[in-house]
């Protein structure tokens, strides 16, 4: 599945090397939607002209992450729920003091370990674990997700897995490469369509397309999960 | 909604749709349906990323807003309100009996001139057991309830309704201002 990947990843290193310098920065993002976001910006000030739905939009964003935070801490799946809420309930009421210093999902980061630890002390608990802060731009919290999951959880999960990677392999080529260059690589469109040779109109249409492929091919699963 | 504004939502995902976009998104009539693919889109991204795995209670299929707009427009289940509310009540009990006590003290002592005849049971009584609000009030035990007619015993059971509630409303904060502001003779509070 990643060889075509792997093949436009080296593919765009050539260019770059050769007086490019801006599109090797992009290569460095290992973690993209972590970084500063102008879509959490904008939805942040549409949040503070009372947009509810642009709230919503965040919360849908960053409710996984969230909770595998919180998870580090308190590990009763109901506690996780309610920190969870309360970390966005939290956030919401202090979004006028979001400077924008740092990105969003830093800041709603340290908002949750706070919301964790200060559980634990109201409870006379010592913390389980810790973070910092300057975790939350590269912390991997899928394997410690995968250690207190149930065993149905786990399974779906492979399921899910198994039926994402299909689909990925099912889409046109075209499709696939400029989808897995801005999903894994964190590319940008402009230097997707460099990579390409194409529009950036072209690239916007393709990553769509694949998205909305792959979503139609999961449908059922995404579902069954949503309903558990 | 058409593909071109799911197009647009899709370059939301990347963090490549202007403001415009955005704002012509939000402004779509079926929200819904915008939150219904959103949510698919990230959790696909999540799935990909091994973000996916998420705690039981919140998989990446949750939708945590529902609850978290039920909290921030006090529509919060009783089911779900048991960690926040022990959290929250364990933080201000105390400190909310030491204003109460620390109110009653300095609103009507300073506001009244009462004469104390140094009764620091009574007033030690009013703390509860904390012993921070006891030792604080004995410090200041040259005030006594003793001889109050109807009328100051109703004021000064306002007068506590009036305070607690504000303290509750303002978290603790400013209620001693707000002690200091509202003298028991005044009225009006």
């Amino acid at each position: 599945m990643h060889s075509i990947f792997k093949q436009a990843k080296t593919q765009a290193t050539e260019p770059a090397s050769a007086g490019k310098p801006s599109m090797t920065s992009s290569f460095d993002q290992t973690a993209p939607d972590q970084g500063d976001s102008q879509t959490d910006l904008q939805l942040v000030r549409k949040v503070r002209n009372g947009d509810r739905a642009a709230f919503d939009l965040l919360v849908l964003k960053y409710q996984s992450r969230v909770a595998s935070i919180i998870s580090r801490y308190v590990f009763d799946s109901h506690e996780v729920m309610d920190l969870t809420q309360e970390t966005f309930v939290k956030a919401f009421r202090a979004i006028d003091r979001f400077r924008g210093d740092s990105a969003f999902y830093t800041w709603l980061y340290r908002i949750a370990v706070n919301t964790a630890k200060n559980y634990l002390e109201a409870r006379s608990r010592r913390p389980q674990g810790s973070a910092d802060s300057a975790d939350a731009e590269n912390y991997d919290d899928g394997q410690r997700l995968r250690d207190i999951a149930s065993p149905e959880k786990l399974l779906q999960r492979d399921q899910l897995q198994r039926a994402l990677n299909k689909a990925i392999d099912a889409l046109p080529e075209e499709l696939r490469s400029a989808f897995l260059l801005r999903e894994y690589d964190g590319l940008s469109y402009e230097d997707i369509a460099r990579i390409l040779e194409c529009p950036i109109g072209t690239v916007r249409s393709r990553i769509f397309r694949a998205r909305d492929a792959v979503d139609r091919h999961l449908g059922p699963l995404l579902n069954h999960s949503a309903s558990n | 909604m058409d593909d071109r504004l799911r197009e647009t939502l899709s370059a939301m995902m990347d963090d490549e749709a202007d403001e415009l976009a955005v704002r012509r998104l939000l402004s779509f009539s079926d929200q819904d349906e915008v939150r219904g693919q959103w949510q698919r889109w990230q959790q696909i991204h999540d799935l990909m990323h091994g973000t996916g795995a998420a705690a039981d209670s919140v998989s990446p299929a949750t939708d945590v807003s529902a609850g978290v707009w039920q909290r921030l427009d006090g529509r919060v289940p009783a089911s779900e309100q048991h960690a926040t509310k022990a959290t929250n009540l364990q933080r201000w009990h105390w400190p909310a009996v030491a204003m109460i006590a620390m109110a009653l003290v300095v609103g009507f002592g300073a506001g009244s001139g009462w004469q104390g005849v140094g009764e620091p049971e009574l007033i030690a009584a009013q703390a509860g057991a904390e012993p921070n609000a006891t030792a604080t009030a004995a410090s200041v035990s040259e005030v006594s309830l003793q001889g109050l007619d109807d009328r100051q015993r109703q004021q000064i059971h306002r007068y506590l309704l009036e305070h607690a509630q504000h303290n509750s409303v303002g978290a603790g904060r400013g209620s001693v201002g707000y002690a200091r502001l509202v003298s028991a003779d005044a009225g009006g509070y």
